[in-house]
């Protein structure tokens, strides 16, 4: 009986150790090389959360079309905004209100038209990303948006797009997107946050596991926001 | 010159725009390699386009007969019309050619001239189909007739549009299709090709849709989505034979768009099978060529093949269409202008 148990205990502290042990050394995940040599980010990612309803916390609620009961209805969702609150100047929020009073008819998402960045990275569809020797190329199932991250010397903007000018370099196994020229048209959300023409966004993707990004982005646009912001998540 | 010599020259002429514009079906000359990527597939990137054969007609003119080739002359007249686009949209000024032309004395407003793309080389191709023999489309089936018919009675009846229902599948701003998004236009003649172990994706510019193609061994391909799961693009299936890339492309949205430019002109089915081939024949070209199939739609497959290439400093811009679309709510109030104007149009 007793040789039993502490046979059972120290295999049972082996198998705690061989679980433990890696984390306890903070043996950190290292993705697998692309045919560039940098981290493998390819795949099918989406996200899980609430995010694209509304960046910030809210509660459960009515949609904008209530007719449609429990299928067109806003769950509820933690905010993904550090600090919780997106920091609009006095006159934006105003604005931000007035694009939620009329999301129904005013949410570019309804109208497919193309999400923009952050967004298109947390709306509830797949999108897939290609590394290539021309770059790094998004394909969102949503509206059939993308975008090539320009992986060289960057680009400038020729012109106001949807979808902003991305140039993007690696810091280690981040891959970190610079995105500016947009046309200001786009929302961050369904809650109606948006941003101007003045948008610029930095973007993170590090791979955590076999099926994990981690994704982080500092948003900033002095025209409507009182300073930088950052939001982050899982995809 | 000599008669003789003039013979000879003509000959010569003849088979260098015939090795110009066939080249690119035979292998690409001697001293070239093609380009690999670094695993080692054929490297078909870049941002490519069709603008060398804007201009050339899908179906050739029945005066060409089974000719595949313009004569000096013919082409001497076409290089003449390019040359005169070219020179008066890179200068800014409304070309006294083509759709200028054709626009002059309407009363609307055309596009302007810096919208339009233009042919940097003039094509010898006097069709852009090159299979059949003729140049044409095959006869349609009895079926894809009485579709037909039907439509033109249904558009007389209707001759103004009434909802976004009447306004054609790209007027929509929903897609071109695989056929459309490649054929050239008057502007949005960009294919951005990327290529990552497994997966070539074709980009168009316009309307920004990428195809990502898997590529599979020949001998194995994997199997495409099942019948019931239908897209305007279609599901694409690649492999490589040789330096070639070859896109299969079955399980399309059946009786709604066009197999033509900008996805007009004759509906195919769902039956519809893509066969195209992408070729790097240079540094800066690819052949392309698609075969369409199509048995519920047209008693024979069909051919269709140009090059693409590539341009300094040639770019794909964002194509934000139904973002910017106020051609059809232009069209439709139009038509609602219209009618309180002239009512009862029989």
């Amino acid at each position: 009986m007793q040789i039993r148990s502490i046979s059972l205990t120290l295999i049972a502290g082996a198998a705690w150790l061989a679980f433990a042990l890696p984390s306890l050394q903070g043996q950190a995940y290292r993705a697998p090389r692309a045919a560039d040599g940098h981290a493998d980010l390819s795949g099918i990612w989406e996200a899980l959360n609430a995010a694209n309803w509304d960046l910030e916390d809210h509660s459960p609620q009515a949609g904008p079309m209530w007719q449609t009961g429990a299928i067109g209805a806003e769950p509820a969702g933690q905010s993904v905004v550090e600090g919780g609150e997106i920091p609009y100047l006095p006159a934006a929020l105003e604005a931000k209100k007035m694009n939620f009073a009329n999301r129904r008819t005013n949410d570019p998402e309804a109208k497919c038209y193309m999400p923009g960045i952050p967004r298109a990275n947390y709306m509830p569809y797949p999108f897939q990303i290609v590394q290539s020797p021309r770059g790094i190329l998004f394909v969102y199932e949503y509206a059939s948006a993308n975008r090539l991250v320009n992986m060289g010397k960057p680009d400038e903007p020729v012109s106001d797009t949807w979808m902003g000018t991305n140039n993007g370099h690696w810091e280690g196994d981040t891959l970190v997107v610079d995105v500016t020229g947009f046309n200001g048209l786009a929302w961050l959300d369904r809650a109606g946050d948006f941003a101007s023409d003045k948008l610029h966004v930095i973007e993170r993707f590090t791979r955590t596991d076999r099926d994990h990004l981690q994704y982080e982005a500092i948003i900033e646009d002095p025209s409507v926001f009182s300073r930088p912001w950052k939001i982050s998540m899982p995809l | 010159m000599l008669p003789g010599l003039r013979s000879v020259c003509i000959v010569a002429l003849y088979a260098i725009a015939a090795g110009a514009a066939f080249a690119q079906a035979k292998a690409p000359g001697k001293n070239w390699t093609p380009p690999k990527t670094a695993w080692g597939d054929p490297d078909l990137q870049g941002v490519w386009t069709s603008d060398d054969s804007f201009g050339v007609p899908l179906e050739r003119p029945r005066k060409y007969g089974n000719r595949k080739l313009l004569t000096d002359e013919e082409y001497a007249d076409r290089a003449k019309e390019n040359e005169l686009l070219a020179t008066s949209i890179q200068a800014g000024v409304t070309p006294n050619a083509g759709y200028w032309l054709q626009h002059d004395g309407v009363d609307y407003q055309p596009y302007p001239s810096n919208w339009s793309e233009y042919a940097r080389r003039t094509s010898h191709q006097t069709s852009l189909i090159v299979d059949p023999e003729d140049g044409h489309f095959p006869a349609l089936t009895p079926q894809a007739m009485m579709l037909r018919v039907a439509a033109v009675a249904a558009s007389r009846k209707k001759p103004r549009p009434e909802s976004w229902e009447d306004i054609n599948m790209f007027g929509r701003c929903i897609t071109r299709g695989v056929l459309g998004s490649m054929l050239p236009v008057m502007y949005g003649n960009g294919t951005d090709i990327l290529q990552s172990p497994g997966l070539v994706v074709i980009r168009y510019e316009m309307i920004h849709e990428a195809r990502i193609v898997p590529i599979d061994p020949p001998d194995r391909p994997r199997q495409h989505l099942p019948a019931s799961l239908r897209t305007y693009m279609g599901d694409p299936r690649g492999h490589w034979e040789g330096d070639t890339l070859v896109v299969e492309t079955t399980n399309f949205i059946g009786n709604r768009l066009g197999i033509g430019p900008d996805g007009e002109g004759v509906r195919y089915s769902e039956d519809l099978r893509l066969v195209e081939r992408f070729t790097r024949m240079s540094d800066r070209s690819v052949q392309y060529t698609v075969t369409v199939f199509d048995p519920k739609t047209f008693t024979a497959s069909w051919t269709v093949a140009f090059p693409i290439t590539q341009e300094p400093g040639y770019q794909i811009f964002e194509y934000a269409c139904h973002e910017g679309n106020y051609a059809m709510s232009n069209m439709l109030s139009g038509a609602r202008a219209e009618e309180v104007n002239q009512p009862a149009v029989k």
